[in-house]
Protein backbone atom coordinates (compact mmCIF):
# COMPACT_ATOMS: atom_id res chain seq x y z
CA UNK A 1 0.00 0.00 0.00
CA UNK A 2 2.75 2.07 0.91
CA UNK A 3 4.71 1.81 -1.78
CA UNK A 4 1.89 2.02 -4.66
CA UNK A 5 1.19 5.23 -2.55
CA UNK A 6 5.33 6.73 -3.41
CA UNK A 7 5.19 5.60 -6.71
CA UNK A 8 1.89 7.84 -6.68
CA UNK A 9 3.49 10.80 -5.39
CA UNK A 10 6.63 10.28 -7.29
CA UNK A 11 5.14 10.22 -10.58
CA UNK A 12 2.56 13.67 -9.48
CA UNK A 13 6.03 15.49 -8.63
CA UNK A 14 7.32 14.77 -11.75
CA UNK A 15 4.00 15.73 -13.32
CA UNK A 16 3.87 18.61 -11.33
CA UNK A 17 7.58 19.44 -12.77
CA UNK A 18 7.13 19.25 -16.18
CA UNK A 19 3.98 21.19 -16.07
CA UNK A 20 5.57 24.27 -16.79
CA UNK A 21 7.75 23.41 -20.19
CA UNK A 22 4.43 21.65 -21.76
CA UNK A 23 1.83 24.54 -20.30
CA UNK A 24 4.51 27.06 -22.56
CA UNK A 25 4.23 24.26 -25.42
CA UNK A 26 0.59 24.28 -25.51
CA UNK A 27 -0.40 27.81 -24.96
CA UNK A 28 2.59 29.39 -27.45
CA UNK A 29 2.87 26.48 -29.26
CA UNK A 30 -0.31 24.08 -29.92
CA UNK A 31 -3.06 26.81 -29.19
CA UNK A 32 -1.24 29.41 -31.88
CA UNK A 33 -0.52 26.41 -34.55
CA UNK A 34 -4.43 25.23 -33.97
CA UNK A 35 -5.53 28.99 -34.64
CA UNK A 36 -3.80 29.26 -37.75
CA UNK A 37 -4.95 26.22 -38.98
CA UNK A 38 -8.68 26.89 -38.17
CA UNK A 39 -8.45 30.17 -39.55
CA UNK A 40 -7.05 28.62 -42.67
CA UNK A 41 -10.44 27.08 -42.98
CA UNK A 42 -12.54 30.29 -42.22
CA UNK A 43 -14.07 32.58 -45.45
CA UNK A 44 -11.88 35.56 -45.70
CA UNK A 45 -12.79 38.41 -42.93
CA UNK A 46 -15.22 35.97 -41.20
CA UNK A 47 -15.32 33.92 -37.79
CA UNK A 48 -17.83 31.27 -38.70
CA UNK A 49 -18.04 28.83 -41.30
CA UNK A 50 -15.95 26.25 -43.20
CA UNK A 51 -14.16 26.95 -46.79
CA UNK A 52 -11.12 25.41 -48.73
CA UNK A 53 -10.96 28.44 -51.12
CA UNK A 54 -7.80 29.66 -49.11
CA UNK A 55 -6.04 26.10 -50.22
CA UNK A 56 -7.59 26.44 -53.35
CA UNK A 57 -6.32 29.49 -54.34
CA UNK A 58 -2.76 29.58 -53.34
CA UNK A 59 -2.27 25.37 -54.41
CA UNK A 60 -4.32 26.45 -57.50
CA UNK A 61 -1.93 29.29 -58.86
CA UNK A 62 1.02 28.77 -61.07
CA UNK A 63 3.15 30.54 -59.17
CA UNK A 64 3.07 28.67 -56.29
CA UNK A 65 4.65 25.84 -57.77
CA UNK A 66 7.80 28.65 -58.32
CA UNK A 67 7.90 29.54 -54.64
CA UNK A 68 8.20 26.30 -53.05
CA UNK A 69 10.47 25.28 -55.84
CA UNK A 70 12.50 28.58 -55.04
CA UNK A 71 12.08 27.61 -50.93
CA UNK A 72 13.39 24.19 -51.15
CA UNK A 73 16.35 24.82 -53.97
CA UNK A 74 17.46 27.81 -51.30
CA UNK A 75 17.41 25.24 -48.33
CA UNK A 76 18.70 22.29 -50.29
CA UNK A 77 21.89 24.68 -51.82
CA UNK A 78 22.61 26.11 -48.77
CA UNK A 79 22.61 22.68 -47.08
CA UNK A 80 25.09 21.05 -49.69
CA UNK A 81 27.05 24.02 -49.65
CA UNK A 82 27.45 24.52 -45.99
CA UNK A 83 28.82 20.94 -45.58
CA UNK A 84 30.74 21.47 -48.39
CA UNK A 85 32.24 24.44 -46.69
CA UNK A 86 32.31 22.83 -42.98
CA UNK A 87 34.44 19.49 -43.33
CA UNK A 88 37.72 21.01 -44.51
CA UNK A 89 37.24 23.95 -42.57
CA UNK A 90 36.63 21.56 -39.60
CA UNK A 91 39.41 19.37 -40.87
CA UNK A 92 41.76 22.45 -40.88
CA UNK A 93 40.71 23.51 -37.40
CA UNK A 94 41.28 20.49 -36.17
CA UNK A 95 44.95 20.22 -36.87
CA UNK A 96 44.82 23.01 -33.98
CA UNK A 97 47.17 25.48 -35.99
CA UNK A 98 48.32 28.73 -34.40
CA UNK A 99 45.45 31.24 -34.38
CA UNK A 100 43.06 28.16 -35.08
CA UNK A 101 40.84 29.43 -31.48
CA UNK A 102 40.10 32.72 -32.96
CA UNK A 103 38.85 31.07 -36.31
CA UNK A 104 36.80 28.77 -34.04
CA UNK A 105 35.12 32.07 -33.09
CA UNK A 106 34.69 33.16 -36.35
CA UNK A 107 32.35 30.48 -37.13
CA UNK A 108 30.21 31.16 -34.42
CA UNK A 109 29.83 35.27 -35.71
CA UNK A 110 26.92 34.46 -37.97
CA UNK A 111 24.43 32.99 -35.39
CA UNK A 112 25.29 35.42 -32.63
CA UNK A 113 24.79 38.71 -34.38
CA UNK A 114 20.96 39.50 -35.44
CA UNK A 115 20.29 38.24 -39.20
CA UNK A 116 19.52 41.86 -40.32
CA UNK A 117 22.48 43.21 -39.83
CA UNK A 118 24.57 40.08 -41.05
CA UNK A 119 22.49 40.82 -44.45
CA UNK A 120 23.06 44.82 -44.32
CA UNK A 121 26.80 44.25 -44.26
CA UNK A 122 26.78 41.54 -47.38
CA UNK A 123 24.35 43.67 -49.20
CA UNK A 124 27.09 46.11 -48.94
CA UNK A 125 29.63 44.17 -48.98
CA UNK A 126 28.63 42.01 -52.38
CA UNK A 127 26.95 45.56 -53.67
CA UNK A 128 28.22 47.41 -57.16
CA UNK A 129 30.21 49.78 -55.12
CA UNK A 130 31.22 46.81 -52.43
CA UNK A 131 34.93 45.58 -51.85
CA UNK A 132 34.09 42.52 -53.86
CA UNK A 133 33.54 44.44 -56.76
CA UNK A 134 36.20 46.75 -56.02
CA UNK A 135 38.66 44.08 -56.09
CA UNK A 136 37.96 42.41 -59.10
CA UNK A 137 37.36 45.31 -60.71
CA UNK A 138 40.41 47.38 -59.55
CA UNK A 139 42.62 44.57 -58.01
CA UNK A 140 42.66 41.47 -59.88
CA UNK A 141 40.59 43.47 -62.92
CA UNK A 142 39.34 40.34 -64.62
CA UNK A 143 35.88 42.18 -64.54
CA UNK A 144 35.32 45.95 -66.56
CA UNK A 145 31.68 46.51 -65.13
CA UNK A 146 30.32 45.59 -61.33
CA UNK A 147 29.22 42.12 -61.15
CA UNK A 148 25.41 41.82 -60.14
CA UNK A 149 25.38 39.83 -56.79
CA UNK A 150 22.74 41.66 -54.81
CA UNK A 151 19.17 40.42 -55.48
CA UNK A 152 20.22 37.90 -57.43
CA UNK A 153 19.49 33.83 -56.81
CA UNK A 154 23.63 33.13 -56.52
CA UNK A 155 23.83 35.49 -53.96
CA UNK A 156 20.70 34.56 -51.92
CA UNK A 157 22.42 31.14 -51.89
CA UNK A 158 25.94 33.24 -50.70
CA UNK A 159 23.96 35.35 -48.34
CA UNK A 160 22.51 31.83 -46.80
CA UNK A 161 25.38 29.91 -46.61
CA UNK A 162 26.66 33.00 -44.62
CA UNK A 163 24.21 32.82 -42.21
CA UNK A 164 23.29 29.34 -42.01
CA UNK A 165 26.80 27.42 -42.06
CA UNK A 166 27.52 27.67 -38.81
CA UNK A 167 25.19 24.66 -37.46
CA UNK A 168 26.99 22.62 -39.94
CA UNK A 169 30.42 23.37 -38.91
CA UNK A 170 29.79 23.70 -35.10
CA UNK A 171 28.39 19.88 -35.19
CA UNK A 172 30.60 18.44 -37.22
CA UNK A 173 33.90 20.58 -35.04
CA UNK A 174 32.59 18.36 -31.91
CA UNK A 175 32.19 15.05 -33.63
CA UNK A 176 35.30 15.74 -35.03
CA UNK A 177 37.27 16.57 -31.71
CA UNK A 178 35.30 13.49 -29.99
CA UNK A 179 36.82 11.36 -32.49
CA UNK A 180 39.53 8.32 -31.33
CA UNK A 181 42.69 9.45 -32.76
CA UNK A 182 43.33 5.78 -32.73
CA UNK A 183 41.20 4.79 -35.34
CA UNK A 184 43.21 7.02 -37.62
CA UNK A 185 46.76 6.17 -36.39
CA UNK A 186 45.30 1.92 -36.88
CA UNK A 187 45.02 2.81 -40.83
CA UNK A 188 48.36 5.04 -41.09
CA UNK A 189 50.13 2.22 -39.22
CA UNK A 190 48.13 -0.47 -41.86
CA UNK A 191 49.58 2.02 -44.62
CA UNK A 192 46.87 3.73 -45.61
CA UNK A 193 47.69 7.20 -47.41
CA UNK A 194 46.33 10.59 -45.65
CA UNK A 195 43.65 10.55 -48.34
CA UNK A 196 42.46 7.13 -47.97
CA UNK A 197 42.05 7.60 -44.14
CA UNK A 198 40.03 10.99 -44.64
CA UNK A 199 38.11 9.21 -47.45
CA UNK A 200 37.52 5.69 -46.15
CA UNK A 201 37.71 6.41 -42.26
CA UNK A 202 37.92 9.98 -40.94
CA UNK A 203 34.34 10.90 -42.72
CA UNK A 204 32.60 7.66 -42.53
CA UNK A 205 33.00 8.41 -38.52
CA UNK A 206 31.94 11.84 -38.84
CA UNK A 207 28.90 11.85 -41.14
CA UNK A 208 26.49 11.42 -38.37
CA UNK A 209 28.04 14.73 -37.17
CA UNK A 210 28.10 16.43 -40.58
CA UNK A 211 24.07 15.19 -41.45
CA UNK A 212 23.16 16.06 -38.43
CA UNK A 213 24.48 19.61 -38.48
CA UNK A 214 23.11 19.50 -42.42
CA UNK A 215 19.07 19.29 -40.47
CA UNK A 216 19.89 22.13 -38.24
CA UNK A 217 21.29 24.27 -41.29
CA UNK A 218 17.78 22.85 -43.44
CA UNK A 219 15.30 23.86 -41.27
CA UNK A 220 16.85 27.07 -40.27
CA UNK A 221 17.15 28.18 -44.50
CA UNK A 222 13.68 26.73 -45.17
CA UNK A 223 12.51 28.61 -42.19
CA UNK A 224 14.28 31.97 -43.35
CA UNK A 225 12.50 35.02 -42.92
CA UNK A 226 14.69 38.16 -41.96
CA UNK A 227 17.38 37.01 -44.98
CA UNK A 228 15.12 36.99 -48.11
CA UNK A 229 12.71 39.63 -46.63
CA UNK A 230 15.50 42.44 -47.17
CA UNK A 231 17.69 40.83 -49.22
CA UNK A 232 15.42 38.44 -51.98
CA UNK A 233 14.37 41.68 -54.13
CA UNK A 234 11.95 39.69 -56.20
CA UNK A 235 12.39 36.38 -55.01
CA UNK A 236 10.46 35.62 -52.36
CA UNK A 237 10.49 32.20 -50.52
CA UNK A 238 7.29 30.66 -48.41
CA UNK A 239 7.89 32.69 -45.67
CA UNK A 240 8.29 36.37 -47.04
CA UNK A 241 5.45 35.46 -49.14
CA UNK A 242 2.87 34.79 -46.39
CA UNK A 243 4.02 37.76 -44.33
CA UNK A 244 3.56 40.23 -47.90
CA UNK A 245 -0.41 38.40 -47.16
CA UNK A 246 -0.31 40.85 -44.04
CA UNK A 247 1.88 43.52 -44.90
CA UNK A 248 0.52 44.55 -48.75
CA UNK A 249 -3.00 44.00 -48.51
CA UNK A 250 -5.30 45.82 -46.64
CA UNK A 251 -7.49 44.92 -44.79
CA UNK A 252 -4.63 42.17 -43.90
CA UNK A 253 -5.35 38.37 -45.45
CA UNK A 254 -5.03 36.50 -42.17
CA UNK A 255 -6.82 33.34 -43.80
CA UNK A 256 -4.88 33.16 -47.09
CA UNK A 257 -1.62 33.73 -45.32
CA UNK A 258 -2.86 31.00 -42.50
CA UNK A 259 -3.45 28.94 -45.71
CA UNK A 260 0.29 29.14 -46.63
CA UNK A 261 1.70 28.97 -43.78
CA UNK A 262 0.09 25.05 -43.01
CA UNK A 263 1.46 24.23 -46.15
CA UNK A 264 4.59 25.41 -45.42
CA UNK A 265 4.84 23.64 -41.97
CA UNK A 266 3.36 20.42 -43.89
CA UNK A 267 6.08 20.82 -46.25
CA UNK A 268 8.87 21.18 -43.48
CA UNK A 269 7.39 18.03 -42.09
CA UNK A 270 7.25 16.10 -44.49
CA UNK A 271 10.61 16.54 -46.01
CA UNK A 272 12.18 16.26 -42.75
CA UNK A 273 10.63 12.61 -41.83
CA UNK A 274 11.79 11.97 -44.96
CA UNK A 275 14.93 13.32 -44.59
CA UNK A 276 15.61 11.76 -41.05
CA UNK A 277 14.21 7.94 -42.22
CA UNK A 278 16.88 8.39 -45.54
CA UNK A 279 19.65 9.65 -42.70
CA UNK A 280 19.02 6.88 -40.27
CA UNK A 281 19.51 4.10 -42.86
CA UNK A 282 23.15 4.32 -43.68
CA UNK A 283 24.01 4.25 -40.18
CA UNK A 284 22.00 1.48 -39.13
CA UNK A 285 23.63 -0.87 -41.51
CA UNK B 1 40.80 11.25 -59.99
CA UNK B 2 44.28 10.83 -60.45
CA UNK B 3 44.60 14.72 -60.82
CA UNK B 4 43.01 15.15 -57.48
CA UNK B 5 44.99 13.07 -55.97
CA UNK B 6 47.97 14.72 -57.00
CA UNK B 7 46.40 17.80 -56.44
CA UNK B 8 45.67 16.42 -52.56
CA UNK B 9 49.45 15.52 -52.27
CA UNK B 10 50.58 18.74 -53.72
CA UNK B 11 48.04 20.45 -50.90
CA UNK B 12 49.65 17.79 -48.07
CA UNK B 13 53.63 19.25 -49.63
CA UNK B 14 52.57 22.85 -48.98
CA UNK B 15 49.94 22.31 -46.37
CA UNK B 16 50.74 24.79 -43.75
CA UNK B 17 50.76 28.09 -46.35
CA UNK B 18 47.60 26.58 -47.96
CA UNK B 19 45.70 25.95 -44.62
CA UNK B 20 46.11 29.85 -43.47
CA UNK B 21 45.56 30.68 -47.10
CA UNK B 22 42.08 28.88 -46.56
CA UNK B 23 41.34 29.79 -43.01
CA UNK B 24 42.05 33.72 -43.65
CA UNK B 25 39.92 33.58 -46.66
CA UNK B 26 37.34 32.10 -44.53
CA UNK B 27 37.88 34.58 -42.31
CA UNK B 28 37.59 37.75 -44.16
CA UNK B 29 33.90 36.11 -46.10
CA UNK B 30 32.81 35.97 -42.67
CA UNK B 31 33.76 39.60 -41.09
CA UNK B 32 34.57 41.70 -43.69
CA UNK B 33 30.77 42.65 -44.10
CA UNK B 34 31.11 44.09 -40.80
CA UNK B 35 34.02 46.01 -41.63
CA UNK B 36 31.78 47.59 -44.59
CA UNK B 37 28.68 48.32 -42.10
CA UNK B 38 31.69 50.39 -39.68
CA UNK B 39 32.97 52.04 -42.31
CA UNK B 40 29.49 53.25 -43.89
CA UNK B 41 28.30 54.25 -40.69
CA UNK B 42 31.43 56.17 -40.30
CA UNK B 43 31.64 58.10 -43.70
CA UNK B 44 30.84 60.91 -45.73
CA UNK B 45 30.24 61.49 -49.29
CA UNK B 46 31.36 57.65 -50.20
CA UNK B 47 29.95 57.45 -53.80
CA UNK B 48 31.75 55.63 -56.94
CA UNK B 49 34.83 53.12 -56.56
CA UNK B 50 36.90 54.28 -53.44
CA UNK B 51 37.95 51.83 -50.85
CA UNK B 52 37.44 53.92 -48.14
CA UNK B 53 34.98 56.60 -47.42
CA UNK B 54 36.65 60.43 -48.13
CA UNK B 55 35.95 62.00 -44.76
CA UNK B 56 34.84 60.77 -41.53
CA UNK B 57 32.46 61.67 -39.42
CA UNK B 58 30.01 60.49 -36.79
CA UNK B 59 26.98 62.49 -37.66
CA UNK B 60 25.16 58.82 -38.61
CA UNK B 61 25.88 58.04 -34.95
CA UNK B 62 24.26 61.61 -33.48
CA UNK B 63 20.94 60.66 -36.27
CA UNK B 64 20.55 56.98 -35.34
CA UNK B 65 19.96 58.20 -31.83
CA UNK B 66 17.88 61.57 -31.99
CA UNK B 67 16.30 60.90 -35.07
CA UNK B 68 15.24 56.72 -34.52
CA UNK B 69 15.25 56.97 -30.73
CA UNK B 70 17.60 54.57 -29.98
CA UNK B 71 17.82 54.68 -26.36
CA UNK B 72 14.03 54.74 -26.05
CA UNK B 73 14.29 51.31 -29.03
CA UNK B 74 17.44 49.72 -26.33
CA UNK B 75 15.25 49.91 -23.28
CA UNK B 76 12.36 48.33 -25.27
CA UNK B 77 14.53 45.49 -26.19
CA UNK B 78 16.16 44.94 -22.82
CA UNK B 79 13.37 44.97 -20.98
CA UNK B 80 11.67 42.30 -23.70
CA UNK B 81 14.79 40.16 -23.29
CA UNK B 82 14.83 40.36 -19.66
CA UNK B 83 11.99 39.24 -19.31
CA UNK B 84 11.97 36.43 -21.35
CA UNK B 85 14.65 35.17 -20.34
CA UNK B 86 13.58 35.40 -16.61
CA UNK B 87 10.30 33.53 -17.73
CA UNK B 88 12.03 30.73 -19.60
CA UNK B 89 14.28 30.21 -17.27
CA UNK B 90 11.75 29.32 -14.68
CA UNK B 91 9.61 27.41 -16.85
CA UNK B 92 13.03 25.38 -17.93
CA UNK B 93 14.21 24.74 -14.03
CA UNK B 94 11.46 22.62 -13.31
CA UNK B 95 11.00 20.97 -16.53
CA UNK B 96 14.67 20.11 -16.83
CA UNK B 97 15.00 18.57 -13.95
CA UNK B 98 11.98 16.35 -14.69
CA UNK B 99 13.32 15.11 -17.96
CA UNK B 100 17.27 14.95 -17.00
CA UNK B 101 16.56 13.24 -13.40
CA UNK B 102 13.26 11.57 -13.04
CA UNK B 103 11.98 8.41 -14.98
CA UNK B 104 9.32 9.23 -16.83
CA UNK B 105 7.88 7.32 -19.28
CA UNK B 106 7.55 8.54 -23.08
CA UNK B 107 10.56 10.74 -22.32
CA UNK B 108 11.51 11.04 -25.84
CA UNK B 109 8.17 11.69 -27.13
CA UNK B 110 8.01 14.47 -24.34
CA UNK B 111 11.37 15.70 -25.38
CA UNK B 112 10.64 15.97 -29.03
CA UNK B 113 7.41 17.33 -28.47
CA UNK B 114 8.81 20.48 -26.52
CA UNK B 115 10.94 20.67 -28.97
CA UNK B 116 8.72 20.41 -31.97
CA UNK B 117 8.64 24.85 -32.24
CA UNK B 118 12.16 24.11 -33.47
CA UNK B 119 10.69 21.89 -36.19
CA UNK B 120 8.16 24.39 -37.39
CA UNK B 121 8.99 27.49 -39.21
CA UNK B 122 8.37 30.61 -36.52
CA UNK B 123 5.77 32.28 -38.86
CA UNK B 124 3.58 29.71 -38.70
CA UNK B 125 2.63 30.02 -35.44
CA UNK B 126 3.43 33.49 -35.19
CA UNK B 127 0.44 33.73 -37.10
CA UNK B 128 -1.58 32.24 -34.71
CA UNK B 129 0.27 34.13 -31.74
CA UNK B 130 -0.75 36.87 -33.09
CA UNK B 131 -3.99 36.49 -33.34
CA UNK B 132 -4.46 35.40 -29.60
CA UNK B 133 -2.74 38.41 -28.61
CA UNK B 134 -4.95 40.80 -30.76
CA UNK B 135 -7.85 38.87 -28.67
CA UNK B 136 -5.97 39.33 -25.15
CA UNK B 137 -4.91 43.03 -26.02
CA UNK B 138 -1.19 41.74 -25.06
CA UNK B 139 -0.51 43.28 -29.02
CA UNK B 140 2.31 46.33 -28.25
CA UNK B 141 3.11 45.65 -24.70
CA UNK B 142 6.32 44.55 -23.62
CA UNK B 143 4.62 41.40 -21.55
CA UNK B 144 3.19 40.50 -24.82
CA UNK B 145 6.12 40.28 -26.65
CA UNK B 146 8.23 38.87 -24.28
CA UNK B 147 5.34 36.05 -24.15
CA UNK B 148 5.84 35.26 -27.73
CA UNK B 149 9.60 35.33 -27.38
CA UNK B 150 8.73 32.45 -24.96
CA UNK B 151 7.67 30.18 -27.61
CA UNK B 152 11.28 29.69 -28.75
CA UNK B 153 13.52 30.42 -26.08
CA UNK B 154 11.89 27.91 -23.53
CA UNK B 155 12.47 24.57 -25.94
CA UNK B 156 16.40 25.95 -25.55
CA UNK B 157 16.56 26.61 -22.25
CA UNK B 158 14.91 22.80 -21.52
CA UNK B 159 17.17 21.31 -23.92
CA UNK B 160 20.28 23.10 -22.22
CA UNK B 161 19.04 22.28 -18.38
CA UNK B 162 18.01 18.90 -19.13
CA UNK B 163 21.19 17.66 -20.33
CA UNK B 164 22.79 19.43 -17.51
CA UNK B 165 20.44 17.93 -15.43
CA UNK B 166 21.31 14.56 -16.87
CA UNK B 167 24.79 14.81 -16.18
CA UNK B 168 25.17 15.38 -12.68
CA UNK B 169 26.72 12.86 -11.04
CA UNK B 170 24.58 10.47 -8.72
CA UNK B 171 27.50 10.26 -6.16
CA UNK B 172 27.76 13.69 -4.72
CA UNK B 173 23.80 13.91 -4.21
CA UNK B 174 23.76 10.56 -2.31
CA UNK B 175 26.53 12.22 -0.51
CA UNK B 176 24.27 14.81 0.69
CA UNK B 177 21.53 12.61 1.95
CA UNK B 178 23.31 10.05 3.67
CA UNK B 179 25.07 13.39 5.35
CA UNK B 180 21.01 14.06 6.92
CA UNK B 181 20.25 16.70 4.05
CA UNK B 182 16.61 15.99 2.82
CA UNK B 183 15.66 16.55 -0.65
CA UNK B 184 14.93 20.30 -0.90
CA UNK B 185 17.71 20.98 0.69
CA UNK B 186 19.78 18.76 -0.97
CA UNK B 187 18.25 20.54 -4.39
CA UNK B 188 18.76 24.01 -2.75
CA UNK B 189 22.25 23.26 -1.57
CA UNK B 190 23.66 20.64 -3.43
CA UNK B 191 22.18 20.39 -7.51
CA UNK B 192 21.31 24.33 -8.02
CA UNK B 193 25.05 25.40 -7.39
CA UNK B 194 26.39 22.68 -9.19
CA UNK B 195 23.96 23.31 -12.42
CA UNK B 196 24.57 27.08 -12.44
CA UNK B 197 27.05 27.18 -15.25
CA UNK B 198 24.53 25.61 -17.10
CA UNK B 199 21.88 27.78 -16.15
CA UNK B 200 23.88 30.56 -17.05
CA UNK B 201 24.65 28.95 -20.38
CA UNK B 202 20.83 28.57 -20.63
CA UNK B 203 20.49 32.30 -19.92
CA UNK B 204 22.88 33.53 -22.23
CA UNK B 205 21.40 31.32 -25.38
CA UNK B 206 17.42 32.47 -24.18
CA UNK B 207 19.02 36.60 -24.14
CA UNK B 208 20.99 36.49 -27.54
CA UNK B 209 17.35 34.62 -29.15
CA UNK B 210 15.71 37.13 -27.76
CA UNK B 211 17.75 39.82 -28.50
CA UNK B 212 18.10 38.67 -32.04
CA UNK B 213 13.97 37.70 -32.45
CA UNK B 214 12.72 38.76 -35.52
CA UNK B 215 10.06 37.44 -36.92
CA UNK B 216 7.29 37.25 -33.63
CA UNK B 217 8.18 40.24 -32.55
CA UNK B 218 7.73 41.60 -35.96
CA UNK B 219 4.31 40.08 -35.68
CA UNK B 220 3.10 41.40 -32.53
CA UNK B 221 5.01 44.55 -31.51
CA UNK B 222 3.56 48.32 -31.91
CA UNK B 223 4.73 51.80 -31.48
CA UNK B 224 5.54 50.92 -27.77
CA UNK B 225 7.69 48.30 -28.28
CA UNK B 226 9.66 48.57 -31.10
CA UNK B 227 13.07 46.55 -30.68
CA UNK B 228 16.03 47.02 -32.25
CA UNK B 229 15.81 44.05 -35.02
CA UNK B 230 12.35 45.45 -35.92
CA UNK B 231 14.24 49.28 -36.05
CA UNK B 232 16.81 48.14 -38.30
CA UNK B 233 14.02 46.40 -40.54
CA UNK B 234 12.36 49.64 -40.56
CA UNK B 235 15.53 51.54 -41.23
CA UNK B 236 16.67 49.59 -44.25
CA UNK B 237 13.14 50.18 -45.63
CA UNK B 238 13.41 53.73 -45.07
CA UNK B 239 16.83 53.52 -47.40
CA UNK B 240 19.31 55.82 -45.34
CA UNK B 241 22.09 53.44 -45.24
CA UNK B 242 24.41 55.30 -43.03
CA UNK B 243 21.94 56.09 -40.50
CA UNK B 244 21.11 52.35 -40.46
CA UNK B 245 24.80 50.91 -40.34
CA UNK B 246 25.16 53.13 -37.33
CA UNK B 247 22.02 51.37 -35.80
CA UNK B 248 23.43 47.88 -36.65
CA UNK B 249 26.84 48.92 -34.96
CA UNK B 250 24.97 49.50 -31.85
CA UNK B 251 23.11 46.89 -32.18
CA UNK B 252 25.74 44.15 -32.45
CA UNK B 253 27.59 45.30 -29.18
CA UNK B 254 25.60 43.23 -26.87
CA UNK B 255 26.06 39.78 -29.75
CA UNK B 256 29.74 40.68 -29.27
CA UNK B 257 29.85 40.27 -25.29
CA UNK B 258 27.60 37.45 -25.75
CA UNK B 259 30.56 35.89 -28.04
CA UNK B 260 32.83 36.74 -25.54
CA UNK B 261 30.94 35.12 -23.44
CA UNK B 262 30.44 31.70 -25.21
CA UNK B 263 34.00 31.60 -25.78
CA UNK B 264 34.74 31.79 -21.91
CA UNK B 265 31.91 29.59 -20.96
CA UNK B 266 29.81 27.45 -23.09
CA UNK B 267 30.87 24.88 -25.17
CA UNK B 268 29.39 26.07 -28.82
CA UNK B 269 28.03 22.69 -29.90
CA UNK B 270 25.23 23.13 -27.07
CA UNK B 271 24.52 26.32 -29.01
CA UNK B 272 22.88 23.91 -31.56
CA UNK B 273 22.65 21.01 -30.33
CA UNK B 274 19.06 18.66 -29.64
CA UNK B 275 19.61 16.19 -32.79
CA UNK B 276 23.03 14.87 -31.73
CA UNK B 277 22.43 10.60 -33.17
CA UNK B 278 19.73 12.03 -35.89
Amino acid sequence: MTSFFKRRRYGLISLLMLLPGLASFFGLFFYPMLVTVVRSFRPEGLTEGWTLEHYAGFLGQASTRQVILLTFFLAIACTLLSIVLSVPLTLLLRQKLAGHRLFRLTILIPITVPGLVGALGLLLFYGSRGWLNLLLIQGLRVVQDPVKINYTLTGLVIFYVWHYFSYTAVTTLSTLEGLDPAFEEAARVAGASPWQVLRHVVLPLIMPGILAGSVLTFMAAFGAFSIPLITGGSYRPLAVQIYKQIEVYTPARWEAASAMAVVMALLQLVFLTFYMRVLRRPSAS
Amino acid sequence: MKTLRQYLRALLNAKRLLAYTFLLCFFLWVTTPFLMILLKSLGRNWFGKLWLPPEFTLDWYKWAVTVTNIPEVLRNTLIIAGIAVGISTLIAIPTGWALGRRKIPGKEVIMSTILLPRMIPPIAYALGVAQIFYRLHLIDTHLGVAIAHVAICAPYAILVLASTFEGLDERVLEAASVCGANNLRTFFHVTLPLVMPGILSSIIFTFTTSYNEFTLTLMTYGPKTITLPVRTYLAVGEGYWEVTSALSMILIIPSLFVLFMIQRQVQPEKLVGGFKGV
